[in-house]
């Protein structure tokens, strides 16, 4: 009897071909389209509908059973109010991160196991492998430009141990022409970018629903007089170059905020030191199986990406002895802020300076081609 | 390729085409200009909406264009300010405008016929609007509504004899019913009718509300005073005169029209029952409605147990193409409200398909439907019986 895999439908090109790839392996595929949180906001289209469709009519093409699982108020509860509650402190968080830990790779993979799966599987661009101890080991994609391991450095690694990603070993366009070779009608589809329930109008429209910002002055670090004014901090990224209209000339860039005075400091000079750091602090760090903070320490030839598709940059690490600041923590399926994952701080020491990554975005660390783990910026 | 959703979408007939284009190009002007190949313009817009008035048995100073029935009916409304009454089988252009005000649901049988005494029991002294669908558009159910305005003369009377002040108005969408039925507002004692170019073979985005004597509307949109006032903006001349020509010809064709869907549906519904039957499957399906108040281009089916879903997709892979109820309703994810009213349960209402013939279709395809119908029905039955056994 073949293995039975649940793959993880979005109705876009890269789960659909996955499910085309593990039906002609052989497996014994259910497609699953999870649905997450969306609310009808006025104005607000999230295209999980269509999306639906989609999955749905590849997954009968391929004569796949098919189901859909809703997962709106774990959801809810674990990234949307996580995002939220980020934002609300000024930081800029990365939902996706905690939806692959909280959800996809977790939620999801239980529910499967309980459903009689041996597998998982999803259209990430990520690869799996076993280490010489044993311990199962996410891998750098063979794409790239299109690696998507930033975004799941924070899944179990029992889940890792049952999952497949069917699309590892390919590069985007081989994937967008194996499924227009098979007639997938998902093929020209457009990529979906960022969060799906903030929906095309944005994520400033979207917080601003939630969050109750008021307007405040917008300073210049040096001189601290005010350039003009803004309708809210938290829409303000640190390094963030556009969306400030303060006349001609070189462009302005977010070298802080004061959430109390309600204030957001720029500059016109790129040299800033807000904008670049030889140094950066991460916390609540999660360690993929084998590894540690001491042994990460250890190591040599490290590379971070501080953005997903940023290129790797060399990296020492440094233990941390500071307390765990408790203040801190991703979102959790059960609103307690505590889990497993998290121990202590590390430093990341560059060569060079690099421009800061703004607070709240993940530091994933590699060793070539695995993913040791990372934590998220401070 | 076999269309069997001519409910959801009709080809424009070449006629229509033909008629339409010339109002595109050479005859662009706007019907209000001051020039004289303008004014031949509005004569011939005017004449248009003269004769899809007579369709219906009424006169174009009746009637307001707009872009398709869902504005019909959201103006129809606004004849009406107290309390609503809308049968439960609506389309949610209809729910949604009683939704916005306050409104109450006419219960509908197993056929999805309004329940009569429901209806009267429901009519209120502050109840201003009824609308209930010549046919609906899921089922075909053709509602009784000559017996309808015969009760609210009666209710009419009633309060006139009370010295009750409010009105009382009835509207009927009548889109899905044009291509079929022999529309005429005085025998079927409407206030307010809505029809729609999109479902009998003109364009979309092309429709027209009939508004009776004496009653007042408040414009949606306001403009340069077209539509007596009721609906600004310029003229869609070449959308009207495709309205007409269509509507002229669906008129025309009506009897042989009635009769060919008849013979179609009797062909497909036979052969389907015969091969389900031939494998075993006959207890599984079920025509929904009563064909002698169906639209006659109607055939609901549901398969018990079966995801409907799956069977458009399967039967989209050989260009069948049909679709479950609305699509509308399909979109949002949501089940159909209409088979919830006249009863379905959930594996009734996920197994239902809407199959609704028109122009394209031929009783040569009928067996081919019933054929990959079947087999997709049967493929779905063991696919869902291996799941259950592997779980058992």
């Amino acid at each position: 009897m073949s293995r039975r895999v649940f793959l993880g439908m979005s109705g876009g090109v890269d789960s659909s071909v996955s499910a085309l790839l593990l039906k002609e392996q052989g497996y014994d595929v259910t497609g699953i389209y999870m649905k997450n949180w969306s609310e009808d906001l006025p104005g607000m289209k999230c295209p999980w509908a269509e999306d639906l469709a989609d999955a749905k009519r590849v997954a009968v093409g391929l004569d796949l059973d098919f189901e859909v699982w809703d997962f709106e108020q774990d959801y809810k509860d674990a990234v949307v109010d996580y995002m939220l509650s980020e934002f609300r402190t000024g930081r800029t968080p990365n939902p996706d991160v905690v939806c692959n830990e909280l959800i996809k790779f977790k939620l999801f993979y239980e529910r499967a196991l309980a459903h009689g799966a041996d597998s998982i599987a999803t259209g990430h661009y990520a690869r799996t492998g076993r280490s010489t101890g044993g311990e199962p080991e996410l891998l750098r994609a063979v794409d790239e430009n299109k690696d998507q391991t930033y975004f799941l450095y924070r899944m179990s690694d029992e889940s890792l141990a049952k999952t497949i990603f069917p699309l590892g070993e390919f590069k985007k366009p081989e994937v967008k022409a194996l499924a227009r070779e098979r007639g997938l009608d998902v093929a020209g589809k457009k990529e979906s970018m960022g969060v799906c329930f903030v929906g095309e109008v944005g994520m400033k429209e979207f917080l601003s629903r939630y969050i109750e910002t008021k307007p405040g002055e917008i300073r210049e670090q040096e001189s601290n007089a005010v350039l003009g004014h803004h309708d809210g901090a938290i829409f303000y990224t640190l390094g963030q170059r556009h969306g400030m209209y303060l006349g001609g000339g070189l462009p302005y860039y977010v070298v802080g905020k004061d959430l109390e005075r309600n204030i957001v400091y720029v500059s016109k000079n790129l040299n800033h030191p807000g904008l670049w750091a030889n140094e950066l602090e991460l916390t609540d760090l999660h360690w993929r199986a084998g590894f540690n903070a001491e042994k990460v320490a250890n190591s040599t030839n490290l590379m971070v990406r501080l953005r997903h598709r940023a290129s790797l940059i060399p990296v020492t690490v440094m233990r941390d002895s500071r307390p765990i600041d408790e203040s801190q923590g991703l979102g959790s399926l059960d609103g307690s802020r505590d889990f497993g994952s998290r121990s202590g701080s590390v430093r990341l020491r560059f060569a060079e300076p690099i421009r800061r990554p703004a607070p709240g975005q993940s530091a994933v660390l590699y060793g070539d081609l695995v993913c040791l783990g990372g934590g998220i910026c401070n | 390729m076999i269309y069997l959703d001519h409910a959801a979408a009709t080809p424009l007939t070449s006629r229509t085409l033909e008629a339409m284009t010339p109002y595109f190009r050479e005859r662009f002007f706007n019907p209000s200009a001051p020039y004289l190949p303008a004014k031949r313009v509005r004569e011939a817009y005017e004449a248009a909406k003269t004769d899809l008035a007579r369709i219906i048995g009424a006169k174009g100073v009746d009637m307001i264009m707009t872009s398709g029935a869902t504005e019909s009916i959201q103006l129809a409304f606004t004849a009406a300010r107290g309390k609503v009454l809308v049968a439960a089988t609506e389309h949610a252009a209809v729910l949604e405008a009683a939704r916005s005000r306050k409104h109450d649901l006419i219960a509908v049988d197993a056929n999805g016929v309004i329940d009569l005494d429901d209806l009267h029991q429901k009519i209120s002294d502050e109840v201003e609007l009824i609308s209930i669908s010549l046919a609906n558009n899921e089922l075909g159910t053709i509602q009784p509504l000559s017996e309808v305005a015969e009760l609210i003369r009666e209710i009419r009377e009633d309060r006139r004899a009370r010295g009750v002040k409010s009105p009382l108005f009835l509207h009927s969408d009548a889109s899905q019913a044009m291509s079929l039925i022999d529309i005429n507002v005085s025998r079927l004692g409407v206030d307010l009718l809505t029809i729609n170019a999109a479902k009998v073979g003109g364009p979309k985005g092309v429709g027209a509300l009939y508004v009776g004597r004496g009653i007042e509307l408040k414009p949606l949109q306001r403009g340069g005073g077209q539509e007596r006032g009721l609906r600004g903006g310029t003229e869609n001349v070449p959308g009207v005169i495709g309205f007409t020509v269509a509507a002229q010809e669906v008129k025309s064709h009506l009897n042989s029209n009635r009769k060919k869907y008849q013979e179609m549906a009797s062909i497909l519904k036979r052969e389907l029952a015969h091969t389900l039957i031939i494998s075993q499957m006959g207890e599984k399906v079920k025509i929904l409605g009563d064909s002698r108040r169906q639209l006659a281009n109607f055939v609901p089916i549901c398969f018990t147990g079966v995801d409907a879903e799956r069977l458009i997709y399967k039967l989209e892979q050989q260009e069948i193409y049909l679709s479950t109820g609305a699509a509308c309703a399909a979109n949002k994810g949501t089940k159909s409200h209409v088979l919830a009213a006249i009863g379905l349960g959930d594996e009734e209402i996920m197994g239902s398909l809407r199959i609704s013939l028109g122009s394209t279709n031929t009783a040569e395809q009928m067996p081919i439907v019933a054929g990959a119908l079947a087999r997709a029905v049967a493929e779905e039955l063991h696919r869902t019986h291996k799941i259950k056994e592997a779980h058992e």
